[in-house]
C-alpha cells in the first residue's frame, strides 16, 4: 500500500472527494472538491472514480513518497513516485490544484464523505489542513477507466436562474447583476466567492425574517450589496435574500478563477 | 388546502414556501423519502428539496408530501433532551440591563421555558430553538463577535441555541453547555426538527 508524507505546505491544502450528500437537515452542507472537474481530472488521471478523496491545494505543498505511489494531477499527467522521491505543487496563478492518488486516499468515510469540513473539524485528515509531517495512506480501490473531464472555461459568463427571492429587490438589480462585471475578492474561500468591482446590488426591505435554506451557487446579497456566491461549505441556512442562483455546471468555472478573475453573469438560456 | 408553489433555486432544488401551521417533522420525513430528493431542509418560511439536475423528483410528489404534512401531525412527539447549563456567559450582565432585570431573573426564565427545534440550520447540529420567553427577546448583537467559544448558550431574536463549534457570531452569550454534544462525525446531529430541550443550569 503507498503512502506519501506532507513534507511542506505554504498555504492551506486538505483531503476533499465528491462531498457529503444528503445531510443538510442536520445542518452539513454538502461539500465537495472547490472545482468539481479539475478533482475529476486528477482521479481519472490516477485511475480512480472521479470523485475518489484526493488533495486539494491552495498555495505550494510539497510531498514526499515513504512508499511507492502513483500520483497524477488536475492538468490530466500522472507518474508514479518511487519512495524517497519529493515533489512540489504549486498553484503558479491557478486558484487551486488536485492531487490524486492511485487508490484514493485512505481517510475515513463520515456521513457520506471523505472530504473536510473545516467548521466542523469534520473529516478528511484528522478534520483539519494538511501540515508538515501528515502521513496520508492510499487506499485500495480497483483501477477504473473513465474519460478525460475538460477542465473549467475561466472566462466564460457564468450561468444563473433568477430568485429565488427576486421580491427582496427593486426590478433594476437584475439588470444591474447581468449588466455588469465583478471581480473575485481576495476573501473567497470554501465557504462563498466574495464579488467586488461592480456595483452594488440594490435591495428592498431588511432581513428580519427567519433563516431560509440556502443552496451551492445562491448568489446572496447582504446589506453592503456586495454579493456573495455560496460555495459547497455554505452555511445550509441563512437571512440574506438570494437575486440568482448559479447552474450547477459553472459552479467550477466560477470556483476555479482566482482573486482578481473577472466574471460575469447571464441567464441560462 | 393552499396551492403548493415549488421556486426554482438553481437548477438542482426547488424551495416551497410554507403556509403556518405544518408539522416540520412530519414534512421534512416526507420530503426526503421523495424518489430523486437528495436533500431535503425545512425551515420556518420555507423547505427546499435539493437534487441531481439531470434527474429532478416529480413536482406532483413534492406537492403531495407538502400537503400530506398540512395535516395535523399523527408521528410520536419529538425527543426530549435536557442540557446543563453553566450560567458564565459574557453577555449575561448587558442582558440584564437591555430586559431591565437582573442576572438571577435572566437566568431562571431561561431555564424555565421548554423550547422546541423549529430548524437546523446555519452549521452542523445547530438547532433553531422556539419557545424563549418574550421577555428574553432581544435584537442581535450590533456588532457580531469574530468568535464565538464552541458550546456557548445564546438567545438572539425568539431563539435560543447552542453553538455546536467555535465560529463567528452575533447571539447574547448566556452560559455554556457542559457534557452535551450538539454533533458527532459520526452520528451527525444531536437535536432533530421537532425534538424538544430543556436547560438545567449547573454551578459554576
Amino acid at each position: 500500500m503507498s503512502a506519501i508524507l506532507v513534507t511542506r505546505v505554504a498555504g492551506v491544502a486538505m483531503v476533499q472527494d465528491a462531498g457529503r450528500p444528503g445531510h443538510m437537515h442536520e445542518g452539513v452542507p454538502p461539500g465537495g472538491a472547490l472545482v468539481p472537474e479539475l478533482l475529476a481530472r486528477a482521479n481519472v488521471a490516477a485511475r480512480n472514480v472521479p470523485g475518489a478523496a484526493a488533495i486539494e491545494s491552495f498555495g505550494t505543498l510539497v510531498l514526499e513518497a515513504r512508499e511507492d505511489a502513483f500520483v497524477a494531477f488536475d492538468d490530466g499527467t500522472a507518474r508514479p513516485l518511487s519512495a524517497g522521491t519529493s515533489l512540489t505543487i504549486a498553484c503558479e496563478g491557478a486558484r487551486v490544484r488536485y492531487v490524486a492518488v492511485r487508490g484514493g486516499l485512505d481517510v475515513p468515510e463520515l456521513l457520506g464523505g471523505r472530504g473536510t469540513l473545516l467548521v466542523a473539524s469534520l473529516g478528511g485528515h484528522e478534520g483539519r489542513p494538511l501540515r508538515r509531517g501528515d502521513l496520508l495512506r492510499a487506499g485500495d480501490a480497483p483501477r477504473v477507466d473513465a474519460s478525460m473531464p475538460s477542465a473549467p472555461d475561466l472566462a466564460s459568463p457564468i450561468r444563473v436562474v433568477p430568485g429565488p427571492d427576486r421580491r427582496r429587490f427593486p426590478d433594476e438589480a437584475l439588470d444591474l447583476l447581468l449588466s455588469s462585471s465583478f471581480v473575485v475578492d481576495a476573501r473567497s474561500d470554501r465557504v462563498g466567492v466574495r464579488l467586488t468591482g461592480g456595483p452594488a446590488l440594490p435591495r428592498l426591505g431588511s432581513d428580519s425574517g427567519p433563516s431560509s435554506p440556502m443552496v451551492r451557487g445562491a448568489i446572496q446579497v447582504p446589506p453592503s450589496g456586495m454579493a456573495v456566491v455560496l460555495g459547497p461549505d455554505h452555511p445550509t441556512t441563512g437571512g440574506y435574500p438570494v437575486l440568482a442562483t448559479v447552474i450547477t455546471k459553472d459552479f467550477g468555472s466560477l470556483a476555479a478563477r482566482s482573486p482578481g478573475a473577472r466574471v460575469r453573469f447571464v441567464t441560462q438560456p | 388546502m393552499s396551492a403548493v408553489t415549488l421556486e426554482l433555486f438553481g437548477d438542482s432544488a426547488w424551495r416551497v414556501p410554507l403556509a403556518t401551521g405544518r408539522d416540520p417533522r412530519a414534512l421534512l420525513d416526507a420530503l426526503r423519502s421523495i424518489p430523486h430528493v437528495v436533500d431535503a431542509v425545512v425551515a420556518e418560511e420555507h423547505a427546499l428539496v435539493a437534487f441531481d439536475a439531470a434527474s429532478p423528483p416529480l413536482r406532483d410528489d413534492v406537492e403531495a408530501a407538502v400537503g400530506r404534512a398540512f395535516v395535523p401531525a399523527t408521528r410520536a412527539p419529538g425527543r426530549e433532551h435536557t442540557v446543563p447549563v453553566r450560567y458564565d456567559g459574557l453577555d449575561l450582565e448587558e442582558v440584564a440591563r437591555e430586559t431591565r432585570m437582573t442576572v438571577h431573573e435572566v437566568v431562571a426564565l431561561h431555564e424555565a421555558s421548554e423550547y422546541v427545534v423549529a430548524t437546523i440550520g446555519f452549521m452542523p447540529g445547530f438547532a433553531y430553538l422556539r419557545g424563549l420567553d418574550a421577555r428574553l427577546v432581544l435584537p442581535r448583537r450590533s456588532s457580531p463577535r469574530a468568535r464565538v467559544p464552541a458550546l456557548a448558550v445564546g438567545i438572539a431574536g425568539p431563539y435560543a441555541g447552542i453553538y455546536p463549534f467555535a465560529s463567528p457570531g452575533g447571539w447574547h452569550l448566556l452560559g455554556t453547555a457542559v457534557g452535551f454534544t450538539p454533533f458527532d462525525a459520526r452520528a451527525g446531529a444531536t437535536l432533530a426538527l421537532g425534538d424538544r430541550v430543556r436547560f438545567v443550569p449547573v454551578p459554576p
